[in-house]
């Protein structure tokens, strides 16, 4: 079967002792496991584009380290770097939602169109006149972020997705995912052979999964889906999500890929960088050659 | 270390930074869909009217602060980006012309940015819904 585009999980910072209760509804006192913070690298057809761009370090780094215990961070440029790619080669971003830790790093990306959706931004705007005591619905945006967006959009760079687009490049669509982790997140489906068939096709879905059990559950023999436990939307409508995503590959789970999963590694071909970082290779376009082996 | 009277006048003045700072954000999330096309982006949105009376509240709120001269420093970016916010919020009368607020709300919220480094207790964004926010060390 052919593959259209390279896909590759970049790894840019890690949490190496994440509290599981934070990431799978109900697993309290449950221990901790390493948390990665990736985004996704797409080659192919012409052009590269990513889905999502990580954290400003300039603004929230020390933060994020003192506070959270995030190491390792690297940016864009060392990062894709090891995979040949320069910030100034990426041609779109697909952004899942508007926290700052996915789509912080806005100004790295000189030459990208962004692609959000409208949702995010207007109900981000509808709750932020809404009274103070309604403040928890607004955490996890940065100003900063918004006022990058003003001038992406200025700039012509910035595409407000209203629902779900077939083909914003050759075999990549959106898909709107409203009232789950956020009011418009959305996932990205790349079809790798530019058809319609599930078996070649790959998720990538932002924090609407932030590993296996979520959408699997805890016994891969029974599987259920258990939602993230963070919502401004709803469980119920993640765990509609979860159904959707899982259906559009067949069934099968590990082609919807969790960027904060840390078991791709064991599902793919990986490396880790020079940088301590690792990299994921989900699958190569013809005639691309391999950046783990 | 913060002494005393510095650390009583961040507890007293948190909220007028946290209020200046949804105002800036309410002024920005307007301007993203006027500048993205959108049809909600008009001079009479709620968002807008919050923003003004928030803004009101705030600036008196922060007439009445008395920095010590840890605070100093902080209460100065603070002065600049009421002034520089007001102003943005001075161009939303009328026509939504997004240039002649952008320019102001952008040196409003660097000041604020400025004035959340010079001291603590006052933070550019919560952390706490994003997935890296269950975990405080």
């Amino acid at each position: 079967m052919k593959s259209a585009y390279s896909l590759w999980v970049m790894e840019f910072a890690a949490v190496p002792n994440y509290p599981q209760s934070g990431l799978i509804y109900g697993m309290h006192n449950q221990g901790t496991r390493k948390l990665p913070y990736c985004y996704i690298v797409i080659k192919g057809q012409g052009t590269i584009a990513m889905v999502d761009v990580g954290y400003n370090h300039k603004a929230h780094g020390e933060v994020l380290a003192n506070t959270f215990g995030v190491k390792g961070w690297r940016p864009p440029r060392e990062v894709l770097g090891e995979i040949g790619i320069a910030p100034q080669d990426i041609g779109h971003i697909f952004i899942t939602h508007a926290h700052f830790d996915h789509m912080g790093n806005i100004e790295d990306f000189p030459s990208a169109t962004f692609y959000l959706q409208e949702r995010e931004l207007s109900k981000w705007v509808w709750t932020m006149s809404l009274e103070r005591r309604f403040r928890w619905l607004m955490l996890g945006i940065d100003t900063a972020d918004i006022l990058r967006a003003v001038d992406l959009a200025r700039q012509g760079r910035l595409v407000s997705v209203q629902g779900d687009r077939d083909n914003v490049l050759p075999g990549v669509d959106l898909h709107a995912a409203f009232d789950t982790h956020t009011w418009g997140s959305m996932y990205v489906t790349v079809r790798n052979d530019l058809a319609k068939n599930p078996e070649a096709s790959w998720v990538f879905c932002g924090d609407l999964a932030y590993g296996y059990e979520n959408l699997r559950g805890h016994d891969p023999g029974d599987p259920e889906y258990i939602p993230v436990g963070l919502a401004t939307g709803s469980q119920f409508n993640l765990v509609m999500t979860s159904e959707q995503m899982v259906q559009s590959v067949g069934g099968d789970v590990h082609r919807v890929i969790p960027p904060h999963e840390e078991r791709l590694k064991d599902l793919y071909p990986s490396r880790i960088t020079k940088l301590g970082l690792r990299i994921t290779e989900l699958a190569l376009a013809d005639g691309e050659k391999s950046q783990v082996r | 270390m913060t002494d005393d009277a510095t650390a009583t006048y961040i507890l007293e003045n948190q909220r007028c930074f946290e209020d200046l700072k949804q105002v800036a954000s309410q002024l920005a999330g307007l301007l993203v869909l006027a500048a993205a096309g959108s049809n909600e982006a008009v001079p009479d949105h709620p968002a807008l009217l919050r923003a003004r009376r928030l803004f009101r509240e705030a600036n008196d709120a922060f007439q009445s602060a008395r920095p010590t001269s840890r605070a100093r420093k902080h209460h100065d970016h603070v002065a600049q980006a009421a002034a520089m916010i007001g102003e943005a919020l001075d161009q939303t009368h009328g026509r939504f012309d997004v240039d002649r607020i952008l320019i102001p709300l952008r040196a409003g919220y660097a000041e604020l940015e400025r004035a959340a480094d010079a001291l603590p207790g006052f933070e550019k964004v919560s952390y706490a819904q994003a997935c890296c926010g269950a975990q405080v060390l």
